[in-house]
């Protein structure tokens, strides 16, 4: 989530006489504070694409409120970002951002409403649109960027094995996986969703042109930059962010651990999000990954059926915003004692040093940090502090 | 005529026996010397020359012949001119060739005659003691160092007639005064741990260092104290025994430093980070030892550490794994002990305030940081003390412990180890390899299932998660506690090195 509206209730933060679920004047959805955060992160990619080396640490960045994203990885140039930051807030969106909208409009896919994912979207189609794909179960495909010939079959078969069951199937779009997602929709007949990482007015590999002509055309691309922005780096895995927080179901086919597909099968289990795995060639690096998924319980999928049933499974509401992360421990489903507890207060409060930790002596202090660590609600950052996990 | 004498070269650490052979015949004037000599010997032969006739005797005008034997063994240093000298005046009659037998030569020789200090004059007196000589003759600011090994003569020569006299069978010069240095009661100045107030959590970390013989790092913003911490260091640390005292004291005499006794305090060896990888372990020239073996028995600590040049702290990569230093020269080769506790201090990033709202550094700034400091050395390190700014954690408050009582703690926790690990290689926690430590562990159930948990949740490697282990154990040692509760355990986690910059 861009965190610059978080705290952005309904009401506030809007441009007067638009309102969070209207359209304003020129025809876009978006509040001016939603803009203001994704046009900061635009202005920043620069560090972003930096930080996109180590794509979770790039989501937790991501998640942050705008002064807190400033404060974090502005360097030097804070008060400049801040006072870029006040005059975004201030002035007009530009054109390059027609037709976005933000979370606060109700055309926004309600499944990126909760914890995580874009404050923003840009559409390549009537928000309506969106809407009506998004309103049923939404299942992603992700895998490697250079999967083989059997991969882009599998995969074009199993989506369009979906689409003919009337489910509409995201995918990202500029790799070899993708486009074989995407063209098994389209040769159903169907409409599926794009998840773009460069603006929407840029024209993608000339390759795919046609292909993405068609997915505009009964589908719907979105994406999280202005329409003029370039490709970007940090986008890669934030394009990940959006396509997990879209979907019910997850299916990955030929994909490595070691390699920035890791990602979307991180995100998804942290919002438990079902996971199918497609079986691979026995001795192909590419399988190694799916069948490890598997071993851990993924569910096989062999064709479109196993998604059905997938879904039949795991009913929408079970994923309703946030579930994936309980708000007290992080999903890890125990109760905190009361020791752990306080620890964990203080930190939140922002007394990250085990020194700074009042209600226990300096040995349990250390001892509540690691057990707090351990159970993934706190993590270890710069200077030894601690700070609440997102 | 020919005459021998008796002289040591060093090689390595080790004096080895040099016969210096001196023959005298008619012919064309000349003085040559063959053995593998280095530079500074084949200088010597002016050196020799002036002072012979400085000191009133005669240079023939003759045929000269030096040898220098075994003439395989390489020989270096100003150190055999006064056996060359001495052998060249028994060879041509103007002192007695007798008088040579039993004793051994050492000095550098000035163009006037007088006797100059060589290096590593306490391993030529153990060599030449372990050879059956009788007197060793050394110029007298070494005569104490070389006094210390028992059943030698030492005959303190200040110059070339001195050295004569006592061949002959005359007195020798007088023992110098011993300087301030002998002294072996610990200076009244030594730094206290009482100095420093406030950054308990990082004196804690700096004890359980000392107790268990760990690799520390201080990271901090500037001005925080983590030198002033280093620096309290040696006075927590128990004092050197015998053996190691006497081992201290022959590296610290080859090494050049004018010794008068034996070493009394663990060294604390604190190089500047603009030092090559030469300077730190050595081999910068034939004999040459760095500062990681001059820190042997003792603290190597490295102020700034993320200014070091990467490749200089990957050369300490091989003292940390096996407590030894191989140099291999083309001409040359030796293995010195380099067993030291490593302290480093560095600032969290370039402008030294990580993590608050005052730093002002880039995300390029943190990630180059962060990989000058990862790697090979960082997995060296045990624990990470974070000093923090004063007034976040009251470090105007009061100083925790003094180094008296910190030494006492020390000193119990290593006996509880020594007795712990009776049997094994190393009788110090931070010293003790897997096998032995995964049998001595005595860990209880709780902390063993903790341990599992951090390396389940990826937050240990393999090696990060016996380093977790080795610095409990160190903390149950120091609370007197024989099992490894879960407490030790949680404690030696927050402190670990992985991911704290």
């Amino acid at each position: 989530m861009t965190g610059g509206t978080r705290g952005c209730a309904p009401a506030a933060g809007l441009i007067p006489a638009v309102g969070p679920s209207t359209a304003s004047p020129t025809g876009e959805g978006a509040c001016r504070r939603c803009l203001a955060g994704a046009m900061l992160r635009h202005s920043l990619a620069g560090v972003l694409d930096c930080c996109a080396r180590d794509p979770a640490r790039l989501i937790d960045l991501l998640d942050l409120q705008d002064d807190e994203l400033i404060s974090a990885i502005g360097g030097r140039r804070r008060q400049e970002l801040r006072l870029l930051h006040r005059r975004l807030l201030r002035q007009a969106p530009p054109a390059a951002w027609r037709g976005a909208l933000c979370r606060h409009d109700r055309r926004f896919p309600r499944a990126l409403g909760g914890r995580g994912g874009p404050s923003v979207l840009a559409l390549s189609c009537e928000p309506a649109r969106l809407q009506r794909l998004t309103a049923g179960p939404v299942v992603a495909v992700a895998g490697s960027r250079r999967c083989s010939d059997y991969g882009a079959e599998v995969t074009r078969a199993l989506a369009r094995g979906l689409a003919a069951a009337g489910i509409t199937v995201a995918a990202g779009l500029g790799d070899r996986l993708s486009h074989a997602a995407h063209e098994g929709v389209l040769q159903a007949g169907g409409a599926s969703i794009a998840v773009a990482a460069r603006g929407l007015g840029r024209a993608g590999p000339a390759a795919a042109r046609g292909l993405l002509a068609g997915v505009r055309e009964r589908g719907c691309v979105v994406c999280e930059l202005p329409a003029d922005a370039p490709a970007r780096r940090w986008q890669a895995p934030a394009a990940q962010r959006t396509l997990i927080g879209l979907c019910s179901v997850l299916v990955v086919a030929e994909a490595q651990e070691s390699g920035p597909d890791a990602l979307a099968v991180r995100l998804a289990r942290s919002q438990g999000c079902p996971l199918g795995a497609v079986p691979g060639r026995v001795g192909s690096p590419l399988s190694r990954w799916p069948h490890a998924l598997l071993r851990d319980g993924a569910r096989l999928v062999e064709g479109a059926a196993d998604v059905l049933e997938m879904l039949h499974l795991a009913p929408l509401d079970e994923r309703a915003p946030g579930a994936g992360a309980d708000a007290d421990c992080g999903g890890c489903g125990e109760q905190l004692d009361a020791r752990l507890r306080g620890v964990l207060d203080e930190v939140s409060a922002g007394s990250g040093a085990p020194e700074e930790i009042s209600c226990a002596g300096a040995r349990d202090a250390l001892l509540a940090l690691s057990e707090l660590e351990l159970l993934g609600l706190v993590v270890r950052g710069s200077g030894g502090r601690y700070r609440r996990k997102l | 005529m020919l005459a021998r004498a008796h002289a040591f070269t060093n090689d390595g650490l080790h004096a080895r026996h040099v016969t210096v052979e001196v023959d005298v015949r008619p012919g064309l004037p000349s003085f040559a010397i063959v053995g593998l000599a280095d530079a500074a010997i084949r200088e010597s032969r002016e050196r020799v020359r002036a002072a012979i006739l400085n000191s009133g005797f005669e240079f023939p005008p003759r045929r000269i012949t030096a040898n220098l034997a075994p003439a395989d063994l390489p020989k270096a240093g100003p150190g055999l001119d006064l056996a060359l000298a001495c052998a060249l005046l028994a060879a041509t009659g103007q002192i007695s060739q007798e008088g040579l037998a039993g004793h051994a030569l050492l000095g550098e020789l000035a163009l006037d005659g007088t006797v100059r200090s060589a290096a590593g004059t306490l391993g030529v007196a153990q060599a030449a003691s372990r050879a059956g000589l009788h007197t060793l003759a050394v110029a007298p600011p070494r005569a104490h160092e070389a006094a210390l090994v028992d059943g030698l003569r030492v005959a303190p020569v200040s110059c070339l007639r001195s050295a004569t006299r006592v061949l002959g069978g005359g007195e020798p010069d007088r023992m110098p005064l011993r300087g301030a240095q002998a002294a072996q009661a610990p200076r009244r100045d030594e730094p206290d741990l009482r100095d420093v107030r406030g950054q308990h959590h990082a004196v804690r970390a700096l004890l359980i260092a000392a107790a268990g013989h760990h690799n520390l790092l201080l990271s901090g913003p500037p001005g925080t104290g983590k030198t002033m911490l280093a620096l309290r260091l040696p006075s927590i640390l128990p004092a050197l025994s015998s053996a190691e005292a006497v081992e201290v004291t022959r590296i610290h005499s080859y090494g050049g430093s004018r010794v008068e006794g034996l070493a009394g305090a663990r060294p604390f060896r604190a190089p500047h980070h603009s030092i090559t990888a030469a300077g730190l372990i050595g081999g910068a020239r034939t004999g040459a030892i760095g500062e990681a073996v001059l820190a042997h028995n003792g603290v190597l600590f490295l102020d700034e550490l993320s200014e070091f040049a990467r490749s200089t702290l990957q050369a300490l990569r091989q003292p940390l794994e096996e407590g030894r230093v191989a140099i291999a020269r083309a001409r040359h080769s030796a293995v010195y002990p380099a067993r030291f506790m490593l302290v480093a201090a560095t600032n969290p990033c370039p402008c030294g305030h990580a993590g608050s709202e005052r730093c002002t550094c880039s995300e390029m700034e943190l990630a180059r940081q962060r990989r000058r400091l990862s790697g090979p050395l960082l997995d060296r390190i045990d624990l990470v003390a974070h000093m923090r700014e004063p007034g976040s954690t009251g470090a105007d408050g009061e100083p925790l412990m003094s180094s008296a009582s910190a030494r006492e703690q020390v000193l119990a926790a290593r006996e509880r180890q020594s007795a712990r690990l009776t049997g094994e290689p190393s009788r110090l926690n931070g010293q003790l390899a897997s096998a032995p430590l995964r049998r001595r562990l005595g860990a209880d159930a709780r902390a063993e299932q903790m341990v599992r948990r951090a390396l389940e949740a990826g937050l240990l490697s393999a090696r990060g998660a016996h380093r977790v282990m080795r610095v409990a154990r160190t903390i149950a040692d120091l609370d007197g506690s024989e099992r490894v509760r879960e407490s030790d355990v949680g404690a030696a986690l927050a402190l670990r090195p992985e991911t704290a910059l």
